[in-house]
């Protein structure tokens, strides 16, 4: 197999074009929204936030058929309501923020299996959730260059916000910063990424196009802009890999960017010069804890 | 800046009923007060954390507000920020309401709320003290690059500007989260805590830099959990028990009377009321 086959080849498909396309809009707007929930320790709230758009998906689905901006529209409810929902919960009852998430997005991921198991057509639930690159329409193309657009003409304009608000909230606040309002920002433009990301990579997957690339990012960098930069540097990376590995070896495609990631976060997590753990054991121990 | 050549004592509280409300013109003739409460209440449901303060700070003064858990120190700042709604009385800066004040206010936060492993430099954390006032489009020009460099320069953490923060040591820490509220341009400081986990020498160094400040004629007003750390780096003292203890020059306010009012009954939290309370019932 010669390299033009194993690399340009796959891309002589129109489907694969738009799937490499789509993904790679998506790692603008993941690379930078991943930085943020990582530094601020939301990252498993990302993860529940993914799930519970499922529920939402398949109501637009059940009610309007394929249609891309019902599909949107359900999603971005369903995931809102969660985030809302656990955001009250917390706030009237005992119930802390993450038991509140964690046991919301529970509750309308069952809904969502529920709902498409009652579908219909012969939907397929594994390309919900894992993501079949082939699903990729031109109007999915729109959504992701609609949401990556604006993911990152917001970050450029509240850049010093978004800086400050995460770096040190109570600093923000006290120079006139809305810092909830910059959280719920956030929120909404996480949900927004993962639907428009659903069709490539699957509800389950998405948020790893997100994640891994900022994680990895953030073992490399001491400053913020780079971190925000070398991590959509790797989304691209990775997507780009993972789109040819599963061309080639018939993967889901949302696994098999998952994994070309996954592949640089361990990577990074065990030989990054400065905060690897093969450093840290070398030198003797890990940590301190809470240091 | 010139002090007063009169020292009023402390003015001991607790007896008699609330501090009825005086208009503000009435109770400041000079200039030479800064932050003014007048009869600041704030409960946070039922329970009350700061009972109808009334007091001035001087301009240029350096003030420690002290009090055990609880008393209120953390509200008061919060309040001066203009982030904390009072039920009842009013705060000024000068003669504005906090919140139109913010640009005076540089607020230097808790040593242990920062998460030291953001990867950000020194120079990076100072200039986000220029960020109030560049707003969202405004890039940062000559101004205020000089300002940076000259609150780095004045800490003496120039060399260290390119660094990331986890490398520094406790003081440098704290050093480059003060030049942080000096690059910021206001001229009211108010620490949370700014001594909390600092070692010896640290707090030797910051002391200095306090003493400084004070002589150039900044006004900083610092809650301090420690009074033996407060008599030596401030000048005045603000004493809570919810309501307030004592004010004035900080050795009378930390006279043994007070410090026995306001940190003896520590040790009476079963009766299922909170403290506060019980302590101010005791006052009446």
């Amino acid at each position: 197999m010669s390299l033009h086959d194993l690399l340009l080849a796959p891309f002589s498909y129109e489907f694969m074009r738009r799937g490499l396309l789509s993904a790679l809009l998506l790692s603008v707007s993941g690379g930078l929204l991943g930085c943020v929930l990582v530094l601020r320790r939301m990252a498993l709230m990302g993860d529940a936030l993914s799930h519970s758009l499922l529920p939402g998906v398949a109501a637009a689905w059940l009610l309007f058929g394929t249609s891309t901006v019902a599909l949107f529209f359900g999603g971005l409810i369903a995931g809102l309501l969660t985030a809302l929902g656990s955001a009250l919960l917390s706030r009237l009852t005992r119930i802390k923020e993450d038991a509140a998430f964690g046991s919301l997005f529970i509750v309308f991921f069952g809904a969502g299996v529920a709902l498409i198991s009652r579908l219909p057509t012969r939907l397929n639930l594994a390309d919900f959730l894992f993501g079949n690159v082939l699903g990729v329409g031109p109007e999915d193309l729109w959504l992701a260059g609609a949401v990556s657009g604006v993911t990152a003409a917001l970050f450029a304009v509240f850049y010093r916000s978004i800086l400050l608000e995460t770096f040190d909230p109570v600093y923000y606040r006290a120079t006139g910063g809305r810092g909830g309002l910059v959280h719920m920002g956030f929120l909404t433009l996480t949900v927004l990424n993962l639907v428009a990301a659903m069709q490539a990579m699957g509800i389950v997957l998405a948020l790893g196009l997100f994640l891994l690339p900022a994680v990895s990012a953030y073992l490399w960098c001491d400053r913020f802009v780079s971190m925000l930069l070398l991590s959509i540097a790797l989304a691209m990376l990775g997507s780009a890999v993972g789109i040819l590995l599963s061309f080639h070896l018939g993967l889901a495609s949302g696994a098999a960017i998952v994994l070309s990631l996954g592949l640089v976060f361990v990577g990074s997590a065990l030989f990054s010069p400065r905060y690897g753990a093969v450093r840290s054991l070398l030198r003797g121990g890990g940590r301190l804890p809470g240091t | 800046m010139t002090t007063p050549s009169h020292e009023p004592g402390p003015r001991p509280r607790g007896a008699g009923g609330p501090t009825p409300l005086v208009p503000f013109s009435l109770l400041d003739p000079s200039d030479q007060n800064i932050v003014l409460f007048r009869g600041a209440t704030v409960r946070y449901g039922r329970l009350t954390a700061l009972r109808d303060i009334t007091l001035d700070i001087r301009c240029g003064s350096s003030t420690a507000i002290l009090g055990r858990n609880g008393a209120g120190k953390s509200t008061l700042l919060r309040a001066v920020l203009g982030w904390q709604p009072l039920n009842s009385g009013e705060i000024r800066i000068g003669d504005a309401h906090p919140q139109h004040a913010r640009p005076r206010l540089a607020y230097v936060p808790q040593r242990h709320a920062i998460d030291w492993d953001f990867p950000i430099t020194v120079r990076g954390v100072v200039e986000q003290g220029r960020y109030p006032s560049l707003g969202l489009f405004r890039r940062m020009g000559r101004d205020d690059g000089d300002r940076v460099d000259g609150a780095l320069e004045e800490l003496g953490i120039s060399d260290l500007a390119h660094r990331h923060i986890r490398m520094l040591s406790g003081g440098q820490q704290q050093r480059t989260f003060l030049a942080r509220a000096l690059a910021q341009g206001g001229d009211i400081f108010l620490l949370d805590e700014p001594f909390a986990g600092l070692d010896l020498f640290a707090v030797e160094e910051l002391e200095h830099i306090l003493r400084n400040w004070e002589s150039q004629g900044r006004t900083v007003l610092a809650a301090v959990h420690d009074p033996a750390i407060a008599r030596r780096c401030f000048t005045r003292g603000v004493l809570l028990d919810t309501g307030l203890v004592a004010d004035g020059p900080i050795a009378d306010v930390l006279s043994p009377a007070n410090v026995d009012r306001a940190y003896r009954r520590e040790h009476c939290a079963h009766e299922g009321r909170p403290r506060s309370a019980l302590t101010a019932e005791a006052e009446r």
